[in-house]
Formats: structure tokens, C-alpha cells, sequence
């Protein structure tokens, strides 16, 4: 199981990735900054950085202004 | 060796002076060589502009398979797995040939004379010749100013014209261009200063503040906008999908987040199949983000120009919503709407919302076609829409009694139909009488007391907070909501008092910005200190967070005040209607009915087992107005404001404007 912002849970399994959490997620805005564990994670690294198990992912959006 | 995954960009191992880099696909090889440390001298290249190639100076050897061949770093795009040497003695030569001719040319340009030494050319005697030109500012053709001219302003005002030696810098026919705006990034990416501003048309006390800090914007509008939200592809229609995809765009009367027929609406359909003008036209020429965007040559179907080609100035993110809202998922409908409500002078969002509420309530029974004209306006009544946009600006049948908006039909609706004043209340999405801007804001407190707080109603321009609230979940505690709702709202109104665009704040943002934690890093801490500097720069006064807070807090007040003093301004005008905080129907409960169960179990402390839908309603219903009103009594005492949102006196006192004409507003004329 890992955490999506301190809030939603999230089953784990083997080899899951930053962009299949982003995936299960639905999170689409581009301008995202994402860690695990408190590392940051670079955009192109989101398909192969693997996320371990009881991780806490922080998914973090920048507000659009409108 | 390549590494190509499912959804990741495709990265390569290459070799550079021997030394190993992994590279992402598409890097210019300019880049991979001083990410792996290594110099190479550069002439044209600039970090923020498109590379040109012109200057030959970043040669580098390629070689793939065996075969060496010599390539300009700053346009070689890396595709394979490639070994890089940047400075054998072919290259050495190349270069050193180069800056000979350069300083022949230009013996007394700064820039040149380090370029020559970094290249070990020493002899300026070399290539002199008659087009020699000692002038030590001289303009070298290195083509800066004619990208950022392109790049940074969407213009082509600058030019070469002339070839070989007679090649020189040119605006049309070598005259001025009337359509030089005069935004001096051209002088800004000079590197020799041959291209110096002598204008300063607003007298600013320090232009050189203003210029470097509004350079920034220009170049991350250049390089980074492509990658972050589009502005100047798709403007802010690029968040359609966004909004769908988070359940966020509001879909009949807001009783939904989202739709299988948004990709009717969304903003590749508007790329692809509508806009036609993306230039940096709409508020003012000159403004890098150009996000307004415009459809030439659409056909109207309806109304007294039927038939004719017109121009839309659209649309906007919040007139597609408004679409979504309608029901109404059809482009062909939504820039018909879009250029009626232009052309009549309606807001879009008021329309959107009058109508779509006005569609609820005709599938609800509560006014039939006998009230409407003979018109069927359930959701999705797209010419019923339009012809109530029509009765509108004509002053004739339902569409006037549209125009009236939510507030007033719900009052007539009530006396003059007997309808449920409580259901109409709760699905009429107004507060202080303006409807609601295009948001769903059931699952961020914050963002609904953002909107009903907001001095001229629900309109977001105070507090835009689902991501940092709802997706981020940064502000999770009240005292952290009340933060933000003082923060927000203060900084967007300062930039309204300077009459600055908001929207350069936060859609696009530095590179690096992930640098800040999360709480600095919603405020986009270098953009804030932008504007700090075009204010120092215009008026000489420095600026920082605290003298900021100030100069809006005291407006925001007064205008409390005001708002206060003419009998609105007070808790109940800032009440929210049950569908902005929350399921207002069964039908809205059950489409979502895992989440509030959730929500029931874990933060209300209720078990949902064994519940009906409606006792399920209204318990949720009791506990979302019971948060509403704490996250409300949080953000009045950290604005100084009491249980009743008045400002209080100590407060006035505290930002030094407890003067007799304000203090007079406390003294309402019907109390």
C-alpha cells in the first residue's frame, strides 16, 4: 500500500512506477512536481523510477490562475 | 545503450571526450556537453532563445557507426547513441578560423574579442577589410534580436535583409515598423549594446528593473509554456480535459464533475478544428502569453446574423465549461454562444450558469413550457439555449425573464409558482447575486469559501484553491485554509490594483520552481518578486511581502466596508448554496455515492451501512455546512473580521485606516 498526498491510499505492486501512479491517480496537469519519499523525481524519469512498496508519494499541482 | 519504456521518453548513452552521459531523446547536444561539464564557445546561442546554427563556433565531431562528421551543438538534436569529441584539432582550426574573421570584422566588439581568445585567434590584422567596422558596439548579426523578436513577442519586426557581406538588420522596406511596440527585448538580448532603448515611453524611475524581471516571463513563455499549460496554443481552454479528468468541470447546473462527451469539447478539438488566430492580440500587443485566441470565418446558425462569417474572440476555459454545464457538448454551439454573449454584451459564465440552472429546474417540474415559451430546455437544449440568449438581448419572451439571473428567478419562482424555496436554494448556484464561475468546488472548502467570500461574489479571481486544497491536500487544517484565504486573496487583488495580469503569475512557472516546498512553491516565490520589481521599477518604492499585504489589505477592507455599509458584506451574503459544498440531490449522491460513504465513515464518524439515499443526503448535507462555517470563523479571524465578517475595528487600526470617512461605513443607514 503507499500514499498519494497524505490522504488517498493506494494498492502496491512489483515494479509499479511514478507514471502508473500518476496514472491510477488521474492526474494529468502538466505542471506537476512529483517525489517519493521526499526524493524528487524528474518528469523524464516518471515511467522507470519504481516506487516502493509503503512509499508516500507527493503529488504536487501548481495552481492554473484564470 | 537506448532505454525506451511504455509511456518514458527514450534516453542514450553517449560518449563525450570519452566520458559516458545519459541523455534524453531530443536534447540538443550544445546542452549534453556542458551538462557533462565540458565548454565550448558560442556566439548566436542564447539559453532562452531557438538555436540558429549561424555562428559555426560550438562544432563538435559526431561520430556514429564509424562515420565523423561535424555538426553545430546547439541545433544537433540527439537520436542515437553517439560519440562526442568537442575540441580535436580540426575543431581547434575551425574555431580559430572563425574568430579570425570575426575580429577582422569586428576588432573592437567585447563579445568578439573574447570569443577570439577563448579561440585562440590574436591577429586582427588577418581579415581586415573595407566592411571592417571599429565601432565597439557594433551589431554583429548574431541574430538574437530577430528571435526574440519571433519567440519572445510572436512578431517579426526584425529582419536581415542583404546577403554575404551586405547582410544587415532591418525592420520591413528599412523603416520603422508602426507595430513595434517597443517591448525591448531586442535590446535586452543585444550582446554588444549596438541595439540600446532610448525611449522610456511611462517614465519608469528604474527600466532596467522592470526589463530584466519582464525578460524572464518572455523567455519561460518562450521555451517553457510548450511544456507546462499552452497559453499561447490553446489560452485557458488547455484545463477542459484537465477539469474533466479531476471531476472538477461542472456538468449539468454542477451537479457533475465530469462527462464521456468532453472530448467534443476539449481543447485539441478547439486546436485542431477552430482556432485560427493565436497572435499576441487581444489585451494589449505586446503581452508574450498571448492566450487569447480567436476563430475566423464561423458560420451562425442562428439569431439576426444568420448566415454571415463572423470572428470569435474565443473561447475561453470558462465559456467551454459553461457548455459543459448547459449540457451543451457541441464547439459549434459554444462559440455561437460565446460570440452572442460578446455581441450582446452578456457574460458568458452568467449565461451558463442562468441557463443551465433554469434546465434543472424545467426537468425538475418547477417551470414547464408553458412558463418557457413552448421551449424544451432540458439539459443538453442547445437552440432552445441560444434562442433564450436571443429573447434576451431582444427584450421579449422567457429570455427576459432569464437576464434576470439565478437570484431573481429563484424569488419569482417561489412567489409566483409556490415552487420549494429550500431545493432552489440549494441548486441555485449564486452567492451576493452573481452565479458561480465554471468550477466544481464540492471537495475543496477552501475553494468554496474562496468563492462565496469573494467581495463581488463567486467568482474565483480572489482564490483559485482546488489543487493546493482538494488534489495537493497542502492546507488540510482550518488555521492552514484561513492562510491561504488571506494570502490569495490579498496578492490577486494587488495585482488588480496595478492593473497587472494575473495570469502571468502562475500558468507558467520557472523551471526550478520545485526547488521551494510545497507551501512556498503554490505561490511561485520569483514570480511574486516580478511583480514586486515592476512596482519598485515603476515607482521607485521597494516592495515586499509584508508592504504588499498591506496596500491590498487595506483595499480589500474598505471594500468590505463598503459592501457592509450598503447592506451586504455580512456572514449570511457569503453563504454558499448546498450544491457548491456538496451533493445537493439523490440523484448527485448516488453518482458519487463510494466517495461520500467514505467520507461518512471516516470523517463524520457515521456508518452509511443500511442508510437510505436521503438520510445519507442529509447527513452529509449537516456536515459539509458545519465544516463550511468553521472554514468561514477560521478565515474572518485571520483576516481581523468578526463571527459576522465585519472588519473590526482593532484591525483597521492595525493597517492604518481607522480614518473618520471609513470608520463611517461601520454605521449602516438600516440599522
Amino acid at each position: 500500500m503507499i500514499e498519494v498526498n497524505n490522504k488517498e491510499k493506494l494498492d502496491w505492486f512489483e515494479g509499479m512506477t511514478v507514471q502508473d501512479v500518476l496514472d491510477k491517480m488521474g492526474y494529468i496537469y502538466p505542471r506537476i512536481t512529483v517525489s517519493v519519499n521526499d526524493q524528487l523525481v524528474n518528469k523524464e524519469d516518471y515511467a522507470t523510477y519504481k516506487v516502493p512498496d509503503n512509499a508516500r508519494v507527493n503529488v504536487f499541482h501548481l495552481a492554473h490562475g484564470g | 545503450m537506448a532505454t525506451k519504456t511504455k509511456a518514458g521518453p527514450t534516453k542514450y548513452e553517449i560518449s563525450i571526450n570519452g566520458k559516458t552521459a545519459t541523455v534524453v531523446e531530443d536534447t540538443y547536444l550544445l546542452k549534453a556537453v556542458m551538462d557533462a561539464g565540458f565548454n565550448v564557445p558560442t556566439l548566436c546561442h542564447h539559453k532562452d532563445l531557438t538555436p540558429d546554427g549561424t555562428c559555426r563556433l560550438c562544432l563538435c565531431e559526431v561520430e556514429t557507426n564509424g562515420k565523423k562528421k561535424l555538426v553545430t551543438a546547439c541545433n544537433y538534436p540527439v537520436r542515437s547513441e553517439i560519440k562526442v569529441k568537442t575540441n580535436t584539432e580540426e575543431i581547434k582550426k575551425h574555431r580559430k578560423s572563425l574568430a579570425e574573421m570575426y575580429l577582422g570584422r569586428w576588432p573592437n566588439v567585447e563579445t568578439i574579442q573574447n570569443i577570439a581568445k577563448l579561440c585562440g585567434a590574436t591577429d586582427k590584422e588577418k581579415y581586415k577589410s573595407d566592411i571592417t567596422d571599429e565601432n565597439p558596439k557594433a551589431c554583429i548579426l548574431c541574430g538574437h534580436c530577430v528571435r526574440a523578436c519571433s519567440s519572445f513577442m510572436i512578431q517579426d519586426i526584425l529582419g536581415f535583409a542583404g546577403r554575404g557581406i551586405k547582410r544587415h538588420l532591418t525592420m520591413p522596406f528599412g523603416d520603422v515598423d508602426p507595430h513595434c511596440v517597443g517591448c525591448t527585448s531586442c535590446g535586452y538580448v543585444c550582446p554588444t549594446g549596438a541595439i540600446q532603448i532610448t525611449d522610456e515611453m511611462n517614465n519608469p524611475v528604474d527600466p532596467e528593473l522592470i526589463r530584466r524581471h519582464g525578460m524572464k516571463v518572455n523567455a519561460e513563455m518562450a521555451t517553457l509554456d510548450k511544456m507546462q499549460n499552452r497559453m499561447r496554443e490553446v489560452g485557458t481552454a488547455n484545463i477542459v480535459e484537465v477539469m474533466d479528468a479531476y471531476d472538477l468541470l461542472p456538468v449539468h447546473n454542477f451537479k457533475f464533475g465530469k462527462h464521456p462527451d468532453t472530448h467534443k469539447i476539449d481543447s485539441k478539438v478547439m486546436t485542431r478544428d477552430y482556432f485560427t488566430q493565436g497572435a499576441a492580440d487581444a489585451c494589449w500587443l505586446g503581452c508574450s502569453m498571448a492566450c487569447a485566441k480567436a476563430v475566423d470565418g464561423f458560420e451562425l446558425k442562428t439569431g439576426p446574423y444568420k448566415g454571415e462569417k463572423v470572428v470569435v474572440d474565443g473561447p475561453e476555459y470558462e465559456t467551454a465549461a459553461g457548455g459543459s454545464n448547459m449540457g451543451g457538448f457541441d464547439l459549434d454551439f459554444i462559440v455561437e454562444y460565446n460570440f452572442y454573449c460578446d455581441t450582446y454584451g452578456i457574460d458568458t459564465i452568467s449565461f451558463a450558469t442562468t441557463i443551465a440552472f433554469v434546465m434543472e429546474a424545467f426537468e425538475a417540474g418547477i417551470i414547464t413550457e408553458e412558463h418557457t415559451g413552448g421551449k424544451k430546455l432540458n439539459f443538453g437544449a442547445m437552440d432552445e439555449a441560444l434562442e433564450c440568449l436571443h429573447e434576451m438581448a431582444r427584450g421579449e419572451g422567457f429570455g427576459v425573464e432569464v437576464g434576470q439571473g439565478v437570484r431573481r428567478l429563484k424569488e419569482k419562482w417561489v412567489k409566483e409558482l409556490g415552487a420549494d424555496p429550500e431545493f432552489l436554494n440549494d441548486i441555485g448556484m449564486e452567492v451576493k447575486g452573481l452565479e458561480f464561475s465554471e468550477y466544481v468546488s464540492k471537495e475543496s472548502l477552501a475553494q468554496q469559501a474562496g468563492y462565496a467570500m469573494a467581495i463581488k461574489g463567486p467568482q474565483h479571481d480572489e482564490a483559485w484553491l482546488i489543487f493546493i486544497d482538494m488534489v495537493n491536500n497542502q492546507i488540510p487544517s482550518f488555521d492552514d485554509k484561513a492562510e491561504a484565504l488571506y494570502y490569495f486573496p490579498l496578492f490577486r487583488i494587488w495585482f488588480g490594483l496595478l492593473g497587472l495580469c494575473k495570469i502571468v503569475w502562475n500558468d507558467v512557472a520557472p523551471a526550478d520552481n520545485s526547488k521551494y516546498p510545497p507551501q512556498e512553491a503554490a505561490k511561485i516565490p520569483e514570480h511574486v518578486e516580478n511583480y514586486w520589481k515592476f512596482f519598485e521599477g515603476m515607482t521607485g518604492i521597494p516592495v515586499d511581502e509584508d508592504k504588499m499585504l498591506l496596500q491590498a489589505e487595506r483595499v480589500f477592507n474598505l471594500q468590505r466596508l463598503m459592501s457592509y455599509y450598503f447592506g451586504r458584506g455580512t456572514r449570511e451574503d457569503d453563504m454558499p448554496p448546498l450544491r457548491a459544498i456538496g451533493p445537493a440531490t439523490v440523484e448527485e449522491y448516488l453518482s458519487r455515492e463510494e466517495r461520500y460513504d467514505k467520507q461518512m465513515k471516516e470523517e463524520i464518524g457515521i456508518d452509511p451501512e443500511g442508510k437510505s439515499a436521503e438520510e445519507k443526503l442529509a447527513i452529509t448535507r449537516d456536515h459539509r455546512f458545519k465544516q463550511y462555517n468553521k472554514v468561514i470563523d477560521a478565515a474572518y479571524k485571520r483576516r481581523g473580521w468578526d463571527e459576522n465578517g465585519v472588519p473590526t475595528v482593532e484591525r483597521l487600526k492595525q493597517i492604518g485606516i481607522d480614518i473618520p470617512e471609513v470608520m463611517a461605513l461601520l454605521e449602516r443607514p438600516d440599522q
